[in-house]
């Protein structure tokens, strides 16, 4: 009882922390920067969606580290969940797990949907809302339905955490190469006075590459929970 | 009315949904239904984050929030959910035949439906095969909860399983009446990693 009363007066003090934080909102607010992208953050990026060109173009050096951020995570996960008698307990059942026949049926019928609004999301992230991150998880999620639907599934977790690894370092490179064409590292390789369109091909390449690194590493993760006791 | 008004109306009613759940969130007790409340919450946030003109959050937020974390959170529980049994026992002490219906297993199964447990009795060949003193680092480094083997010199059957794990007292009431059964504890060693 009393943990519960702490926890309750500990999110009413937030709650009103924020209420009293938020009046001070006003004064916070002022359009420089919306201005600013709104005029020219069309023409420098070449991205309708203004989102994907700030964080592909103008804060790039930021989505890195936040792709990093994933990999450290896959890392802990599968360091965290590895067993040093060999790894064959995965033949342990008796009862299978039970998943519904309706269950298995929907999936078979929603997993390409899913699949391919996914990577409709990753490769139209400059046009529409969505982008690498987003569509990376629908992706995984597909491939997550994948396990469901059949359920002896085995997948190298060794294969997929190296191609992860080596799409970052990709990632890494092409983000570099603008310091050859430009002379500044981390924004569009493709020069400023060049055609608009043109640039759209630079966002088109880091959003897929961003979208298979989160979906691999997803799907990493997805693999070390399924695999962890069973 | 007008539609602007309207959202924001809206808007401050799924804030207040939004506290309301988060309490509901930290107070309940059954896990089932935490992951629902967590997936509402997290429909929520995204359906506030789409009022509040963000719709690449709001998409970020529904991949995450209400597809990827619940899965990870019912196949956590569907794993807590077993009570694995490794029997090493080779005669008819829970396998009579073809058929689970010895006497271990009545015991077992009393056990498991107590808890309401999903009891998963296996012998596979890699773990039953292994030395006598490999138990205790079975139990550690797999999911093996207890462990079934029979004495050699007095022919008692023994079971095996973890000091720390709170089913093995229940366990020891259960098996008190019968004189050939003896539970043993190991003890927990420290976390070696």
């Amino acid at each position: 009882m009393i943990k519960k009363l702490y926890v309750i007066t500990i999110l009413l003090f937030i709650l009103v922390v924020f209420a009293l934080v938020s009046l001070d909102f006003s004064t916070l607010y002022n359009d420089f920067g919306r201005v600013y992208f709104e005029t020219n953050g069309y023409i420098e990026t070449g991205s309708t969606n203004l989102v994907t060109g700030i964080y592909l173009d103008y804060r790039l050096f930021d989505s890195l580290f936040e792709a990093g951020i994933l990999l450290i995570a896959v890392a802990g996960i599968i360091w965290i969940s590895k067993h040093d008698l060999s790894e064959k307990n995965v033949e342990f059942m008796f009862e299978h797990f039970k998943t519904p026949e309706l269950f298995i049926t929907f999936s078979r019928i929603i997993f390409p949907l899913l699949l391919m609004f996914g990577i409709y999301v990753i490769v139209n992230g400059h046009i529409s809302p969505g982008g690498g991150f987003q569509g990376g998880a629908i992706v995984a999620t597909a491939i997550l339905i994948l396990y469901y639907i059949d359920q002896d599934r085995w997948t190298n977790i060794k294969v997929i955490v190296t191609v992860e690894k080596i799409v970052y370092i990709l990632l890494i490179i092409v983000a570099s190469i603008s310091f050859i064409t430009r002379g500044v590292p981390f924004t569009n390789f493709i020069p400023n006075t060049s055609n608009i369109n043109l640039k759209v091909i630079y966002l088109m390449i880091l959003n897929i590459l961003i979208g298979m690194k989160v979906s691999l590493g997803l799907w990493t993760i997805f693999t070390a929970f399924l695999r962890e006791g069973r | 009315m007008d539609s602007a008004l309207a959202i924001e109306v809206v808007a401050y009613i799924l804030q207040f949904i939004l506290i309301f759940l988060s309490i509901a969130i930290v107070v309940h007790k059954n896990n089932g239904t935490i992951i629902i409340l967590i997936v509402s919450f997290s429909f929520v946030t995204a359906s506030l984050y789409l009022i509040n003109r963000a719709p690449d959050v709001a998409i970020a937020e529904i991949a995450i929030g209400s597809a990827i974390i619940p899965l990870i959170y019912v196949i956590s529980i569907s794993r807590q959910r077993e009570f694995v049994v490794l029997d090493k026992v080779m005669d008819d002490f829970i396998i009579q035949g073809e058929r689970l219906s010895g006497i271990g297993y009545v015991i077992l199964h009393q056990l498991a439906d107590f808890y309401h447990l999903e009891l998963n009795i296996t012998n596979d060949s890699g773990l039953c095969f292994l030395d006598e003193n490999m138990d205790q680092t079975v139990c550690e480094k797999t999911n093996v909860d207890l462990i079934v083997t029979k004495d050699s010199k007095t022919g008692e059957y023994v079971f095996k399983g973890k000091r720390s794990n709170i089913l093995m007292r229940r366990l020891k009431r259960f098996v008190e009446p019968f004189a050939n059964i003896r539970v043993e504890l190991f003890k927990d060693s420290d976390f070696g990693d």
